[in-house]
């Protein structure tokens, strides 16, 4: 009974960059004995030493002249549990890093109130007017392959998967790039994505519970490609100085992730937990964010490492939070008896 | 003693019940019944079952020449370690075997080649071959020595007469050895099948996706993402009257000694030659290496510069907490499970067996409860009434206390039922109680308490997944350190903290062992 | 004086009965073929054995309800009465309220020829010197009623006469009350003050 349960969910994924960066020291949780004025519940890699937290904490104390303190659990999903659970009793008063599709299922429980700052200066393209939540980094989901490897890489999402090539992708009840898949086979294959799902098992290599697993057994070599995001080029480049990991774009389009944050319906320092908000879509904190968490600013004209301007810039499908939160279950559904098939 | 041993059935079973009622309490729902009729919930209960049996047949399977190898062949070299190696294999963290298999048989593996060249096999590692790879090296060595411990109980007077009566090969197979190992095989069956069937780790990591899937990481599924604790619940009772019902039978009518006892001497008994003498020999080598093979696989993924470069500093603390953490939750896991055993004992003596087994299944129901169900439904019910970010530590300690209980209650169990069946009449015929009995039975069972207590705390200091719902960073253990390597993909270093984890293992099993023979 | 009336025991499907009354200080040899109840009858006298009916008193006062550890009785079972990881002089200086009489004990050994043996283990000692060990324990006790369920089975012609000796005086010196269970006619010529013979005249259930 022991044997059995060794490998818990760390995470699921966002972006790649992110796990390999972080560091062990600074994992989990970042207990203080008194409370803090801003308590604010994120995921684990964000605030690691290498992740943006630490410096945002940083900047932003600077800027309230107060003590903020961020308690990480797993990953997004996770930090929607825990506020189901302790609902009012929660110590957060802001969430950051549930994703767009969890919007929906947040708000409709009553865990969120409305953040009232005036939207302006984020991207046209995100073309957000939500009440609730706030964007602060973006992403679209890509196959990474090795351009060493692979010479002509797909240029649709049909032609990858009428191909034989390997494929690791992650498990959508797990994962969000697991779920991004899920939408983009949806949104492209609609009434067929059964049959698609099923042509897809016959070359997919496994189908791991998290981002990493996948993408770790990827750079092993296990695979040709793997389900990641746009945006992991740029590590590799960065960090690595290794230019032959490519995202592949694909003529249909890309879903996107969209990472959020929002003030908890608990809060009792609304004020603090505005300006907090509003911190984080600035200039100052969208560059940390960029070139720490690894993916896309929400705002304009800042100056970012040359190779964010190489990334492949895709059209944007998908669907909205609420069609996603009514359908989701099903599709779920649909995808898990596809592929056992 | 008997109101500590009540006392001790009441925690564990309070345990149990507060996190069934915190998932049961939260969501305000039963089960989900229309999950029964689901095309997907079949698939997965039938595969958990499918994995089961293999895993559970193939381990004894195989074990049972390696076992005849040992017992009949005293004179293989370095039997001693590998007996050593089998218990260290039984307790060896999922992760660590894991990372040893990958390295091994994965896709870019080192072996992998040799078996698509070569053998021209198309190999995946993901999917039931792995699952049951490394079920198989898991539970077949722990096989092995119990297989092996029951051989040696087979008086040699038996062998004496067998010559005597001029029995064939067959019939001493038939009569003897058979005779002697039965009913231990099936126990042992039951008990591969329970530990395999709510097997997590190994079907996450190796299962390859939704294809191979168990219950228990289907309760994982159903509560990671959607919440859906309805589901969840049916799933978790689906497991529970399998693997628990399972395990009820199998305590019923299997009466058996294993993890057990030494009671015979062995000076006689038939010695093979010839192509037998071979063929046994052979396949005990061929078992060492492949026993080896993933913990030497750990240390080809580490260079020179690697052992230079890691800060040993950083391994200090957390070795220290994985042993004070597991030394907590092993003695107080053995004191449960002594005084748990008080009344189990007394109903032996009068031979209440109906009440002694539903007893006995109680005491030991921590192995056949869903671990997810346990641990995410009892950190429901603490969120609201502890600072879980504070106190968090203290729970990891709990419920692994709970969670080696059985483990300890199975070892024990034999040696005090033995203890009993010898010396109770005269113990009370002599009127000895209290401190005075204790110290007559202390050293009839001190060599298993050592060695359960051994077993134990290896078992809890491998633990990561409960500390990772409870557990803080400031308090990070050993498997913690390399499971958080390993997610960054700092193979090196999760290497070289797999190997000091292993180590240290094998350092207590090795220590208790020693400690064990040399006052024995 | 011992005073078993109208007992009855339930064995295996048939009702054992029994009476019988035995003064203080007096030796009983029991006799009878084997299955009769002759061990079930010291078992129920030392508590192991509930019975069904009936009565055992120890000078007036009941034993029915006692438990084992109360009753004033100390007993040499015909198999399993040394503990095996024990030496056996710890095994000797065992059932004694307080510190054992060391001295006695040792005398006793010395004069039942098994001297040499107390630092060894039992399972180094053969059948007979286990039983003399046994017996030296059981008779020094300080017990009143002394149970005995096969005492000299193990024993050859010549140890078994010391033995029996031995057993008498210390019996007498002490002012025991003894119970014997045998099958050897001559033992219970040479020892016993008086003979009970068991027979099958149990009823059926």
């Amino acid at each position: 009974m022991l044997v059995f349960l060794d490998i818990l969910p760390l995470d699921p994924d966002l972006a790649l960059m992110k796990k390999q960066l972080l560091a062990i020291s600074s994992l989990l949780l970042s207990t203080s004995v008194l409370a803090a004025d801003l308590t604010v519940y994120t995921y684990d890699s964000f605030v690691s030493e290498w992740g943006p937290g630490p410096k945002l904490e940083k900047a932003f104390e600077t800027e309230c002249q107060c003590d903020m303190e961020f308690i990480a659990v797993e990953d997004g999903v996770s930090i929607l549990n825990r506020l189901r659970i302790e609902k009012a009793n929660t110590k957060a008063d802001v969430i950051l890093g549930v994703d767009d599709a969890l919007i929906e299922i947040t708000r409709s429980e009553g865990l969120v109130q409305s953040h009232d700052v005036t939207l302006t200066g984020l991207k046209k393209e995100l073309n957000w007017d939500d009440v609730d939540f706030i964007p602060f980094d973006y992403g679209f989901f890509a196959f990474i392959y090795n351009s060493q490897k692979i010479m002509r890489p797909p240029t649709s999402l049909k032609e990858l998967i009428e191909s034989d090539a390997s494929v690791i992708y992650q498990d959508p009840r797990t994962s969000t790039p697991g779920q991004g898949l899920m939408l983009w086979v949806k949104r492209i294959y609609g009434e067929q994505s059964d049959a698609a799902w099923e042509k897809l098992s016959q070359h997919t290599v496994t189908v791991t519970k998290g981002w990493w697993e996948a993408y770790s057994m990827f750079l092993k070599g296990d695979a040709d490609y793997v389900l990641s995001y746009n945006t992991s080029p740029a590590y590799h480049v960065v960090t690595e100085n290794k230019s032959q990991y490519k995202a592949a774009e694909f003529s249909e389009g890309h879903v996107a992730q969209i990472e959020v944050a929002a003030i908890t319906k608990a809060s009792t320092r609304k004020p603090l937990a505005k300006t907090f908000l509003m911190f984080l879509i600035s200039p100052e904190a969208q560059r940390i964010i960029a070139t720490n968490n690894w993916m896309l600013p929400v705002i304009d004209g800042l100056t970012l490492p040359a190779v964010f301007a190489e990334l492949i810039t895709p059209k944007r499908i998908g669907f909205t939070p609420q069609e996603v939160a009514d359908n989701r279950a099903f599709w779920v559904r649909e995808w898990r008896s596809a592929a056992t098939r | 003693m008997r109101v500590a041993g009540w006392v001790s059935f009441f925690l564990t079973t309070f345990i149990t019940v507060l996190a069934f009622q915190g998932l049961i309490g939260f969501s305000e729902q039963g089960p989900d019944w229309a999950l029964l009729s689901d095309r997907y919930f079949h698939s997965i209960l039938i595969f958990s079952i499918k994995q089961a049996l293999l895993s559970a047949l193939l381990s004894i399977v195989l074990a049972w020449p390696i076992a005849r190898a040992l017992y009949y062949l005293p004179m293989l070299p370095a039997r001693r370690a590998f007996l050593a190696l089998c218990l260290l294999c039984f307790v060896m963290p999922t992760l660590v075997l894991i990372t040893g298999l990958v390295s091994l048989l994965g896709r870019s593996g080192v072996v992998s080649p040799l078996l698509i060249d070569v053998l021209g096999v198309d190999w995946n590692l993901y999917g039931l071959n792995g699952i049951l790879l490394a079920h198989i090296y898991l539970n077949m060595p722990f096989a092995v020595r119990v297989l092996y411990q029951q051989l040696k109980s087979i008086p040699d007077s038996s062998w004496k007469l067998s010559l005597q009566l001029k029995f064939s090969r067959w019939q001493r197979l038939r009569i003897v050895e058979w005779q002697s190992l039965r009913s231990t095989a099936l126990v042992l069956f039951g008990f591969i099948f329970v530990l395999c069937f709510n097997s997590f780790a190994i079907v996450l990591a190796l299962g390859g996706g939704p294809k191979s899937t168990t219950l228990e990481v289907a309760i994982y599924q159903a509560l990671k993402y959607d919440f859906n604790i309805p589901e969840a619940l049916m799933l978790a009772w689906v497991q529970l009257l399998i693997a628990g019902g399972l395990f009820l039978m199998v305590s019923r009518f299997g009466r058996t000694q294993w993890l057990s006892v030494d009671t015979a001497r062995d000076d006689w008994k038939p010695i093979p030659t010839g192509w037998r003498l071979w063929l046994m020999t052979c396949s005990y080598y061929v078992v060492w290496g492949a026993l080896v093979l993933p913990v030497l696989a750990l240390f080809a993924g580490v260079t020179q510069g690697d052992w230079l470069r890691l800060e040993w500093g950083a391994l200090i603390k957390p070795t220290l907490i994985t042993l004070g953490l597991g030394i907590l939750s092993a003695s107080c896991g053995m004191v449960l499970a002594y005084s748990m055993l008080s009344p189990i004992r007394q109903m032996n003596l009068l031979v209440q067996s109906r009440r002694r087994v539903m007893l006995e299944w109680l005491a030991t129901h921590a192995l056949v409860a869903p671990a997810m169900v346990m641990s995410v439904g009892l950190f429901i019910f603490l969120l609201p009434l502890v600072d879980i970010d504070r106190w968090g530590i203290v729970f990891v300690a709990i419920l692994n206390t709970a969670l080696i209980v059985p483990f300890a209650i199975q070892k024990l169990k034999p040696r005090l039922y033995q203890f009993d069946a010898q010396y109770n009449a005269l113990t009370r015929s002599l009127k000895l109680k209290g401190r005075q009995r204790w110290t007559i039975e202390w050293p009839f069972i001190r060599p298993v308490v050592l060695s359960t207590y051994g077993l134990v705390l290896v078992l809890s200091m491998g633990d990561v997944a409960i500390f990772s719902i409870f557990g803080s960073n400031d308090w990070a253990t050993l498997p913690w350190l390399i499971y958080g390597y390993a997610g960054t993909y700092r193979i090196a270093e999760a290497s070289i903290a797999s190997i000091v984890l292993l180590s240290l293992c094998a350092l207590i099993l090795w220590l208790f062992e020693k400690v064990q023979t040399s006052h024995a | 004086m011992l005073n078993i009336s109208q007992l009855k025991i339930a064995r295996e499907g048939k009702v054992l009965c029994y009476d019988l009354q035995l003064d203080e200080g007096k030796i009983l040899a029991i006799q009878g073929v084997s299955g009769v109840g002759k061990s079930t009858l010291l078992s129920a006298i030392a508590g192991f054995v509930t019975p069904m009916d009936g009565t055992i008193e120890w000078k007036s006062k009941r034993l029915n309800f006692l438990a084992v550890e109360a009753r004033p009785v100390s007993y040499l079972f015909q198999d399993h009465n040394l503990f095996e990881h024990l030496t056996v002089m710890d095994n000797l200086s065992l059932g004694f309220s307080g510190d054992a009489p060391k001295d006695d004990l040792i005398e006793a050994a010395n004069q039942l020829k098994v001297l040499d043996q107390l630092e060894k283990r039992p399972g180094e000692l053969s059948g007979g010197q286990r039983q003399r060990i046994g017996l030296i324990r059981a008779l020094l006790r300080p017990e009143a009623l002394i149970l005995l369920d096969e005492p000299f089975a193990e024993l050859d012609p010549e140890t078994r006469h010391l033995t029996v000796k031995w057993v008498q005086k210390t019996a007498r010196d002490q002012g025991k009350t003894v119970l014997m269970v045998t099958h050897q006619s001559e033992d219970a010529e040479q020892l016993a003050d008086e003979c009970l013979i068991l027979k099958g005249a149990a009823s059926t259930l």
